[in-house]
């Protein structure tokens, strides 16, 4: 009899369990789904509707191991992404080569190019689940972005436009279980961070990026030593004036100083820069620039609206606590946190450095 | 005494009646059977190159999050017909707006309906040569503060068209134009909002042919402190504003909120405005206002003036104490034309549900002023100086009230004869 209303109680606190666990019940009515019989468009597009239908990979696609003319590279310091990893191609047609010029931050790439980049993670069965894989596609007038979205057996990826939010299991540090509702982007948003005056750009192919060895392509030579062999690249300056960004977490690679602005520039420096879509905010985080005001240190915010928190400075030397910046780093919310797309987890490690870098800047 | 008394009996009678009937909210309740055809309709908007024609088929779609539009040059956004084709963002959880425009050129949304945004249901900024033509922009159900701001909200543009339109239930204004220039707002219809139609610090504005009814107030012709730029020329000729007598629901601290219901049109802090051969009547405080910027800033409450953040996010306008501030900004209204407007009203007592209908109660003979002044001006200026004059002309029969306001309605006068454009001219 115990035994049974000890039962009738665990299935009582389960039920009970189960409703506060419900989903949060919006107000939205419900529609019956409909495609249309008409388009909806007046012209048409004529992109391939799979990713597999580009050649890029061997059979698996999953595998993820390039055909020729398609090369792996890596970059110093990436752009925090939800903590996803990223495996990063560039496809180059033949007989084309990419090319430096020292007035372009980014390499050129003729027409044809497509520069891809995957985006998974570890799960628990030790497995790796890619979700999406973006192109950028070297078309005659610039630059196109079109992103895939790899279907739940891995076999392929499909164009998607509009963007979608895909719950993903995985694991951090091949022991903790994190849960992270990933938001893919749609079209629109590319433009957001890959906008440069007003063409749409490449981030992270430069030299400094670039200048570092990367073992899926050679074990021993540098990445654009092994592109310059090749005749896969030209024009490069002489090796002794490669510059090279620190690896924002190898402390062998720079101060903490130097380790904070590569990774403010590869995290903020896409629209914060002089060239970027939030250069009215007057606030710089290139690697290179040397204004300390730029760089935000004692500046006041221009158009943060409620993103200030409050607070008077982006940066406060020796003090995070009160600097705008790590405030809008360690925000979740979508009005204040930055940056403002593709991060809905905090970055715990990225704030360490940052948070350490302004604690040892020097007071006024 | 006598007369003191009568006026205390009246006023509990009326509190009285009142009491037994509250005034009930109205409510649009259209049907609606809602399908879902969100994926294909996002792809079609985010896939609209230069000169694109997006054509939607009729139903009642159904949006879980905005739609968007950026840098597009020569678009068409088609529907069915504004009872056909509706675009319902009813409970969605992304954006706060319905569709939001930036940065176009050349623009036409033209027959179809947009409901129930979380915020604005139609935003639209920094944008050029646009054209909005036969689009409902409602909330349905019961009117409620909970509403998005703006029905139809250009913003920073510049050659806008906006005809045979419909703006219902909006928690500020119905039809919105913001900071734009060179815009036409003809035969529009605009009900159940707060302000039914609102050209707010734009300039060169044409605003005729509209229907303004069952709003808290029908139109606004504003000037406010401290935005990018300050309005002027201004006609607004052939609209009918009526019975704009419904409880105000703004949010609190808006601007608009106060505004006391039963206010037909109000002319504020602009310069350069002719107002002619309009039909205003039936509206319980006054049918028509021309006041400065000082009479809402006094009217501040300062419990009612901090707006929350997110309603400041959404670019509800609050009233702004430190309009001093601003140099640039003028107050008080300037050269302003009123000329062969019909009056009229079917009620006899002004309102006792705000200061200005009890204003009236008590010093214009219990009756409700057609046209009101406040006759605040900057300090040292006369009444009527040239710059600041307010000029009548063939109004017919009018109950015309000057305030007197920045002086404790010292001069409260009737006496149209100072306002008089033969006079003046």
């Amino acid at each position: 009899m115990m035994k049974v209303s000890i039962n009738v109680l665990y299935i009582l606190l389960l039920l009970l369990g189960a409703c506060l666990d419900a989903p949060k019940v919006t107000n939205a009515p419900t529609a019956k789904r409909v495609v249309p019989i008409q388009p909806l468009l007046s012209q048409k597009t004529n992109e391939k509707q799979k990713l597999s239908e580009y050649g890029f990979f061997e059979a698996p696609l999953s595998d993820l191991i390039p055909n020729p003319r398609v090369y792996s590279y890596e970059v110093n310091t990436p752009l925090f992404s939800d903590y996803a990893s990223k495996k990063r191609f560039l496809y180059l047609p033949d007989a084309t080569q990419m090319e430096f010029s020292p007035t372009a931050s980014t390499l050129h790439f003729e027409k044809g190019s497509v520069l891809i980049k995957n985006f998974y993670y570890p799960t628990s069965d030790g497995q790796e689940r890619i979700i999406e894989t973006r192109l950028l596609i070297k078309e005659k007038e610039g630059w196109k972005p079109l992103n895939y979205i790899w279907n739940e057996e891995q076999s392929d990826a499909s164009l998607n436009y509009i963007g979608a939010d895909i719950e993903v299991e995985w694991i951090k540090n091949e022991t903790h279980i994190q849960k992270v509702n990933y938001s893919v982007p749609n079209l629109n948003q590319c433009k957001n961070c890959h906008i440069s005056d007003s063409d749409i750009t490449p981030i992270g192919l430069s030299i400094a990026q670039l200048n570092r060895k990367n073992p899926l392509l050679s074990v021993d030579k540098n990445q654009l030593a092994f592109f310059q062999e090749a005749k896969l690249i030209k024009n490069l300056p002489k090796k002794n004036n490669w510059s090279k960004l620190p690896v924002w977490n190898n402390p062998l690679t720079g101060s903490v100083e130097e380790r904070a602005k590569a990774y403010l520039d590869a995290n903020c420096a896409y629209c914060h820069s002089p060239k970027g879509s939030a250069k009215n905010s007057g606030l710089h985080l290139n690697y290179t620039e040397i204004n300390t005001r730029s760089r935000g240190i004692y500046k006041p915010p221009v158009a943060a609206g409620k993103g200030s928190g409050d607070l008077v400075y982006d940066i406060v030397p020796g003090d995070p606590e009160h600097s705008i910046l790590l405030y809008r780093m360690k925000s979740k919310d979508p009005s204040i946190q930055m940056p403002e797309l593709g991060r809905s987890l905090v970055h715990e490690e990225g704030i360490a450095l940052i948070s350490e870098y302004i604690q040892n800047l020097q007071k006024k | 005494m006598k007369k003191f008394l009568y006026l205390v009996v009246g006023v509990l009678i009326l509190i009285f009646v009142l009491w037994l009937f509250p005034e009930p909210m109205p409510e649009y309740i259209p049907e609606r059977d809602y399908i879902d055809m969100e994926a294909e309709i996002l792809e079609s908007f985010i896939l609209a190159k230069d000169s694109s024609v997006i054509q939607l088929p009729e139903g009642h779609f159904l949006f879980s999050q905005a739609l968007s539009l950026d840098d597009k040059k020569h678009l068409t956004i088609r529907g069915m017909g504004m009872d056909k084709t509706i675009l319902s963002f009813k409970g969605q959880v992304k954006g706060a707006e319905g569709i939001k425009v930036t940065q176009c050129k050349n623009l036409i949304i033209e027959d179809l309906a947009i409901e129930d945004a979380a915020g604005d249901n139609l935003k639209i900024s920094d944008s050029d040569s646009i054209v909005l033509r036969r689009v409902r922009s409602a909330w349905t159900g019961k009117v409620s503060t909970k509403n998005g701001a703006y029905a139809l909200y250009p913003v920073l543009c510049s050659n806008l068209l906006i005809e045979e339109c419909e703006a219902i239930g909006a928690s500020d204004a119905g039809i919105y134009v913001g900071q734009s220039k060179n815009v036409i707002i003809r035969n529009n219809k605009a009900y159940y909002n707060v302000a039914g139609i609102e050209s707010e610090n734009s300039s060169n504005i044409e605003i005729y042919g509209n229907e303004a009814y069952e709003n808290t107030t029908g139109l606004l012709i504003f000037n406010l402190p401290q935005l990018t730029v300050y309005g002027e020329n201004i006609r607004a000729y052939d609209n009918t504003i009526y019975n704009n007598n419904i409880p105000n629901f703004g949010v609190k601290g808006s601007i608009v909120s106060a505004v006391p219901k039963g206010t037909g049109v109000v002319i504020m802090a602009t310069k350069n405005v002719t107002f002619s051969k309009n039909t205003i009547r039936d509206h319980k405080t006054v049918n028509l206002s021309v006041v400065s910027y000082e009479l809402f800033a006094a009217d501040d409450d300062p419990e009612n003036t901090t707006l929350d953040q997110e309603a400041e996010n959404r670019g509800i306008r609050s009233v702004d104490s430190d309009y001093t501030q601003d140099v640039t900004y003028n107050v008080y209204p300037k050269d302003i034309l009123i000329h062969e407007n019909a009056f009229e009203n079917k009620f006899s007592f002004p309102t006792l549900s705000n200061d200005y209908g009890i204003l009236m109660f008590m010093k214009n003979k219990m009756t409700i002023p057609d046209i009101v002044y406040d006759g605040i001006l900057p300090k040292n200026i006369p009444l009527q100086s040239p710059e600041y004059k307010i000029c009548l002309d063939n109004n017919g029969e009018i109950n015309f009230v000057m305030m007197d306001a920045a002086n404790d309605f010292e001069n409260f006068s009737n006496d149209q004869t100072p306002f008089d454009c033969k006079m003046i001219l």
